[in-house]
């Protein structure tokens, strides 16, 4: 099995010291390598590449701050920590200048030298950290630019794709001209819708929401949602029920316009994905303290296996032929961030073929209350 | 062969794109199927054997544009049409040009017998279609 523990190089001209420090380390599970001048020990350092290396400053021929000064361009991340004698102020500061983590002033014990180097690999460890998480980052906001372009240009390809056919005068048929350009249409608001919600996202983001809490009365909310989907749903040959609709305000301590998109967004989904004369169900109930909102439909439901992404990002179930009309993928990542921004929580439980329900959770606020 | 009677695939997963190729080619008289995505493709590539392929790279799927065009001229599962022309279609030029060539062959791509940029123009599609069925 590979050995993993940090490497330590000792760059000292006097045997006694790189002996005595080989056997400090060795104590304390490092591997210890050892060089008696500057120029070995920069040769070490390119082949080894040590985690860190202890430095003597004073040394014939490469001098110790030479050898500090050739770090940088070397290894970034490689702690030194330099031994000074008779512990002159000066030449401890002059090393730190010039990029040592610590110094060790002549004569030190075991413990000063065992716990200047932990801590010294461990700040190493953190930089390397930090540096990796930089870099993950930079990544996911290319690959962010990427999505953001490719849904943002898709739609106006297609559009434009419409518009060379028609202008080219190869369409004679109206009827078909007339479908061309409703359907090129059609991607021109979904467009709008993706901004839309971009821009949404953007704003939960950024905390907007908070601001706008006040008590709001979930009856009144789903009440108005359910009106508006009215005519889509008796379209589809889908019908509404609403359980929890008769009884005195329900309050919640809401931003109404956040929340209205949550169930809007929810129902329309449930009577999207539905089957011809499916049927949807709202039910507003309470759990203790919670108001408890539950959205189920007699869909087409959702795989397993695609269950745990389902309020990702991006992310789209069906990747069947009417993909490039599908939405944007942010509708459910919005549902979540909205009504976790009312300390609430959301889930989905589903059976394909069968159903899909989404329950929504938020804190009921107490009537009569005092604000604040 | 006719070339105006000449079967055309079109695969690509976006609906809207499929109408127009459909338009553009129907007005060329040309016979026009489709496929929305790369396995749909590969099953009428193989039962319809068309005379002309045009495939979307930009497809994104675990089998893209790029191993479908590369499975017709190597695998054995496609030994009757490997010889079918192919014009990879793109939405982004970048991505279209880089890919292949002598760097593409080093990477296990297949270099096609065209490529052309979304939204294409009729008449730059259709000449460009007409050139690759007389070779």
């Amino acid at each position: 099995m590979a050995n993993t523990a940090p490497v330590i190089l000792v760059i000292d001209d006097e045997e006694a010291i790189r002996d005595s420090c080989t056997q400090i380390l060795l104590k304390q599970n490092y591997r210890v390598e050892t060089a008696e001048d500057g120029s070995a020990g920069l040769r070490k350092i390119k082949d080894l590449k040590p985690e860190a290396v202890i430095i003597d400053l004073k040394m014939p021929g490469t001098s110790g701050f030479e050898v500090l000064e050739s770090l940088p361009r070397l290894d970034p991340h490689l702690i030194a920590i330099v031994i000074t004698g008779y512990a002159t102020v000066d030449s401890a500061v002059e090393a730190m200048k010039k990029g040592a983590y610590d110094f060790l002033p002549k004569p030190f014990t075991p413990e000063d030298l065992r716990v200047i180097l932990a801590r010294g690999l461990e700040r190493r460890r953190l930089v390397l950290e930090a540096e990796a998480l930089r870099q993950e980052k930079k990544a996911l906001e290319d690959s962010f630019i990427t999505m953001v372009s490719h849904q943002l240009r898709s739609p106006l390809v297609a559009v434009q794709q419409y518009f060379s056919v028609i202008l080219a005068g190869i369409v004679g048929d109206p009827g078909r001209l007339q479908d061309m350009i409703r359907k090129a249409s059609q991607r021109l608001e979904g467009l709008l819708r993706l901004i839309e919600d971009w821009l949404n996202l953007a704003r939960i983001d950024q905390g907007r929401l908070v601001g706008n809490m006040m008590p709001v009365d979930l009856r009144k909310v789903l009440g108005r949602v359910i009106e508006t989907l009215g005519p889509s749903a008796r379209e589809s040959s889908v019908s509404l029920e609403w359980e929890g609709a008769a009884g005195s305000a329900f309050e919640v301590l809401a931003d109404e316009e956040g929340l209205e998109q949550v169930f809007m967004n929810l129902l329309h989904n449930a009577v999207k994905y539905n089957r011809p004369q499916g049927r949807v169900r709202l039910e507003l109930r309470e759990e203790k303290d919670t108001a408890v909102i539950e959205v189920q439909d007699t869909g087409i439901g959702i795989a397993q296996e695609h269950l745990p992404f389902i309020f990702d990002q991006f992310f789209r179930v069906s990747r069947s032929a009417d993909k490039a009309r599908q939405g944007s993928g942010l509708g459910l990542s919005i549902v979540k961030k909205i009504i976790e921004a009312h300390q609430g929580r959301v889930e989905v439980q589903s059976e394909p073929g069968v159903g899909t329900s989404f329950i929504v959770r938020l804190p009921k606020r107490p009537i009569g209350e005092d604000r604040g | 062969m006719n070339a105006k009677r000449a079967r055309i695939l079109v695969i690509d997963d976006d609906p809207d794109f499929r109408e127009a190729m459909t338009a553009i080619l129907e007005s060329a008289s040309y016979e026009v199927a489709t496929a929305c995505d790369a396995a749909d493709g590969a099953r009428k590539i193989l039962s319809g054997h068309p005379d002309l392929i045009l495939l979307d790279i930009m497809m994104d799927s675990l089998w893209d544009g790029y191993s479908l065009c590369h499975a017709i001229r190597t695998s054995k599962d496609f030994n009757g049409v490997r010889d079918t022309p192919v014009i990879f279609v793109s939405a982004v030029r970048q991505i279209a040009g880089s890919r292949f060539g002598f760097k593409g062959e080093d990477q296990g791509l297949t270099a096609p017998d065209d490529y052309i940029d979304k939204p294409v123009k009729p008449d730059d599609l259709l000449a460009r279609i007409e050139r690759v069925l007389k070779k």
